[in-house]
């Protein structure tokens, strides 16, 4: 029952989040910042304005990315395979990529373009964590993995992978090329607008929660190691967003895939002595 | 008996088209492909495990001469064309089989057999290349062939059947070798069907690569038959010992040649010179497959090393073939890297052996066929129909052929995602490999190579679609072309097979009810909304140019690999394939 309250919830908790970031972010700035809720006024006024469209398909596919994504998060919570969620996430990116070249626009084909760019980056290593979770566990199902007694040890290295891809997903520097938005007026985002938007501003914060569930993984059993390392990855992230410049794409792509696929072969390797 | 009927069948209905007019043509391939899928299904369904048969000694002198015959007009080719390579391979292949054919052997077992594994292939190799048969039927017409030219090439593919039904189910090693011959046979004339100067290097390229495999698979049978005593698969796997795996390795090698692995990869992609439908049944149903299903069969025997070895060079050839198929323009080299890279991957997986990765192999090979031979169909009409053999030329296509694009987004959804059989098979492949990393930690390679590579092919396919989905906003339809229901029917019974595959998930419970009703749904939802849900309400507007004034052009991205690497891939593989003899010898 809580299960299907939290999926109904997820959009909202993780607007809430978006919002709180910008707070966050602001007085790291020492800025005040915009309310907790701006996420949810901007949403109100999005509403308000008049529907534009370029053609029905690069619409369709807004929309069905904000859907996909939403069972993404369900299925999560819900506890089923990893490596499943895992594809089927690449299912939802793989849609707001086809929505991006859908449209003759170039700011919209360069985003589309390194969001494949960067998907090339953070997939294999999502692979390798749910590798490295199945050889922990025996398993992918993730309701079996929450049981287990905290996974960070053990998977040490692929959590600093996972570290590393994190920002990526986020959309933040400096791994946040994909968007861009003083460079590539926000890559695919940049042909939606008003109520179409919207999905594409809650398929965001779907990715938000995407991403800390999955962290949440490493600490197994453990609540209040699950607490810890969000609120430290959350500081952390907000901090080197903060401090950092964004990397061109292409660097982007070798730093994380060597970094991250060294650290991971590690690690995976390290399980088997160990 | 049906298996008989399977085997020689298609030779008769081979001879028989040759002769009548277009019209009868038609309806006899119809009616005699629906007789073999008839069979086959048949076969797979009332069937009792281990169905075995003997051959007449007569027999065995018809296929000696048969082979003979096969083995001298090889030689022919090869003076006649001045191509050394296959008269070297040809005259060396006369002198072994000579030696075979002189050897005694005391330890005689069946001559078929036909268990699960076969009964599968005989589905995958009738319905899927009875189908594409019915394609070709409307493609050959419209090529400018003579009559009987055009019969022949129907006759032909029909042979093709018929040789690969014997294939599969040969446990006479030397019966699998005139078969592996004929095979190799049916490729180099298919290929060469067009007599201009590209197609006939080509299928020479093609037959002394296979011709390598012909060695391989003789001197295999040499050492089985002074080691072991037989020349037979399942005494072979039977007796065999862990010293001495030559004769085994050397059989997984021709495998590889003939799933035109790397290095060996030269052949498959010079083969689509040839008309369309024989790129679709070489890369679908037939030929390739022989690879994996030949893997299968030997993987209970393989010990750990030959098995290691074996996965890992295909899952890096898996990898590799996907990176290198990014850099590519044209349709048909795209799909064959990609059918090279899923084979290898297949191989990867049949070589672990346990009965989840036989399964798990089994359902890839099965689906891969579907999806490629849609895939392939789709390409045959872009090329006659739209005039399209690059992806870089495709545009406006959703307007003007939106079935086609259908087929092809569904083409490549059954290969990468959920709830397609496909993806299931990858999925189990993941799973199977990590398993193994528990056992020996070199497996973790075949895992990188494996996430790379799947990410590369799914990278591949949606570069494909984002090209198809191109539009302008407000082009309307320019032209109509109708599409002959030869092309149409056979691709929409292929999208029920797939559709078939989910529900065989479903009930093998390869997935639970949740991960197939949430894709399914999205897939029903997306397809009903592209049609009703067109935002009458919303203004249409132009994009957004920052206030320039430009005109777009959408071009692909490609990942160049420079010719370094691409000469890197092929040494590795070679290196791989030394090794593992080294491995083996020592």
């Amino acid at each position: 029952m809580i299960e299907i309250v939290l999926i109904i919830l997820a959009p909202f908790i993780g607007g809430l989040l978006y919002g709180f970031e910008r707070v966050l972010r602001a007085r790291m700035q020492n800025r005040v910042g915009p309310p907790l809720l701006q996420p949810f006024y901007d949403m109100a006024k999005l509403m308000d304005k008049q529907a534009f469209i370029i053609n029905p398909t690069h619409a369709l596919l807004g929309i069905f990315h904000f859907l996909t994504l939403w069972f993404v998060v369900a299925l999560l919570i819900l506890g089923e395979n990893l490596l499943y969620i895992i594809f089927l996430h690449l299912f939802s990116t793989l849609l707001i990529i086809l929505a991006g070249f859908s449209v003759n626009s170039i700011f919209s084909h360069i985003g589309a373009n390194r969001e494949l760019l960067v998907l090339l980056a953070y997939e294999p290593i999502l692979i390798m964590i749910a590798a490295g979770f199945y050889i922990l566990n025996g398993t992918f199902e993730i309701t079996t993995i929450r049981e287990q007694s905290m996974a960070i040890f053990p998977l040490f290295l692929l959590f600093l992978a996972f570290i590393l891809i994190m920002p990526i997903k986020l959309k933040k520097s400096p791994f946040d090329a994909a968007e861009a938005h003083q460079e590539i007026v926000g890559g695919v985002e940049v042909e939606y607008s008003g109520v179409f938007f919207e999905f594409l501003y809650m398929a965001k914060w779907l990715e938000y929660i995407f991403i800390y569930l999955l962290l949440l993984l490493f600490a197994g059993n453990n609540i209040l190691l699950g607490i810890v390392l969000f609120i430290t990855l959350f500081l952390l992230l907000n901090l080197v967003d903060n401090a950092t410049a964004r990397v061109k794409v292409q660097d982007l792509l070798k730093i994380v895939l060597v970094i991250g696929i060294l650290l991971s072969f590690t690690n995976l390797i390290g399980l088997y002595y160990v | 008996m049906l298996v008989t009927m399977l085997i020689v069948l298609p030779l008769f209905f081979a001879f028989i088209v040759l002769l009548p007019s277009v019209k009868t043509r038609n309806v006899l391939t119809i009616a005699f492909v629906m007789i073999l899928a008839g069979l086959s299904v048949t076969i797979a369904t009332s069937f009792s495990d281990g169905t075995q048969i003997i051959i007449p000694h007569a027999m065995h002198n018809l296929f000696i001469l048969i082979d003979a015959i096969v083995l001298l007009y090889f030689l022919y080719e090869g003076v006649i064309k001045k191509h050394s390579l296959v008269i070297i391979f040809a005259v060396i292949q006369i002198v072994l089989y000579a030696v075979v054919l002189y050897l005694p052997t005391t330890l005689g077992s069946y001559d078929i057999f036909v268990d699960t594994l076969t009964s599968t292939m005989y589905l995958v190799i009738n319905i899927v290349g009875g189908l594409i048969i019915i394609y070709a039927l409307e493609y050959i017409q419209s090529e400018a062939f003579s009559v009987f030219k055009k019969n022949a090439f129907i006759a032909l593919l029909f042979f093709f059947l018929a040789v690969m039904n014997f294939i599969v189910s040969a446990n006479n090693i030397e019966i699998f070798f005139l078969l592996f011959e004929l095979t190799t046979l049916c490729s180099f004339i298919l290929i060469s069907y067009r007599q201009d100067k590209t197609s006939i290097n080509n299928a020479l390229s093609a037959l002394w690569v296979n011709q390598m495999g012909g060695v391989a698979i003789l001197v295999a049978l040499i050492m089985s038959i002074t080691h072991y005593n037989t020349l037979y698969f399942d005494k072979l796997l039977l007796h065999i010992e862990s010293f001495y795996m030559l004769p085994l390795l050397l059989l997984a090698v021709a495998a590889l040649i003939k799933g035109a692995s790397i290095p060996f990869d030269k052949w498959l992609l010079g083969a689509m010179v040839a008309p369309t439908p024989v790129s679709a049944i070489l890369h679908s149903a037939t030929m390739v497959k022989i690879a994996p299903y030949l893997i299968i069969r030997l993987s209970e025997s393989m010990n750990e090393f030959v098995s290691l070895g074996i996965t890992l060079l295909g899952s890096f050839v898996f990898f590799s073939a996907s990176l290198l198929a990014l850099s590519k323009d044209y349709l048909k080299e795209i799909l064959g890297l990609s059918t090279i890279a899923l084979l290898a991957l297949m191989m990867s997986l049949a070589a672990i052996g346990t009965p989840e990765a036989v399964d798990a192999a089994l359902l890839l090979i099965v689906f891969h066929a579907i999806s490629k031979a849609l895939l392939f169909l789709q390409v045959g009409i872009l090329e006659k129909l739209f005039n399209l053999k690059y992806v870089s030329n495709i545009n406006n296509l959703i307007n003007d052929a939106p079935l086609v694009v259908f087929f092809i987004i569904v083409g490549f959804a059954s290969l990468s995602l959920p709830p397609f059989a496909a993806f299931v098979g990858k999925l189990i492949a993941f799973e199977l490999v990590i398993e193994k990393i528990v056992d020996n930690p070199l497996y973790v390679f075949s895992l990188i190579f494996m996430a790379l590579g799947s990410v590369f092919l799914t990278l591949l396919y949606f570069k494909l679609l984002t090209k198809l989905l191109a539009k302008d906003s407000d082009k309307k339809r320019t032209k109509v072309i109708e599409i002959s229901k030869f092309y149409t029917v056979p691709s929409f019974i292929l999208v029920v097979l797939l559709m078939v595959g989910i529900y065989i998930n479903y009930d093998m419970k390869l997935l639970s009810d949740l991960e197939i009703m949430i894709p399914l749904l999205l897939i029903v939802l997306l397809f009903i909304a592209f049609f009703k849900l067109l935002f009458k309400n919303a203004h249409r507007v132009k994009e957004y140019h920052c206030g320039e004034k430009d005109e777009v052009v959408l071009s692909m991205y490609y990942f160049e690999l420079p010719s370094f690497w691409e000469k890197m891939i092929k040494f590795i593989t070679l290196i791989a394939i030394v090794f593992l003899f080294i491995g083996v010898l020592s």
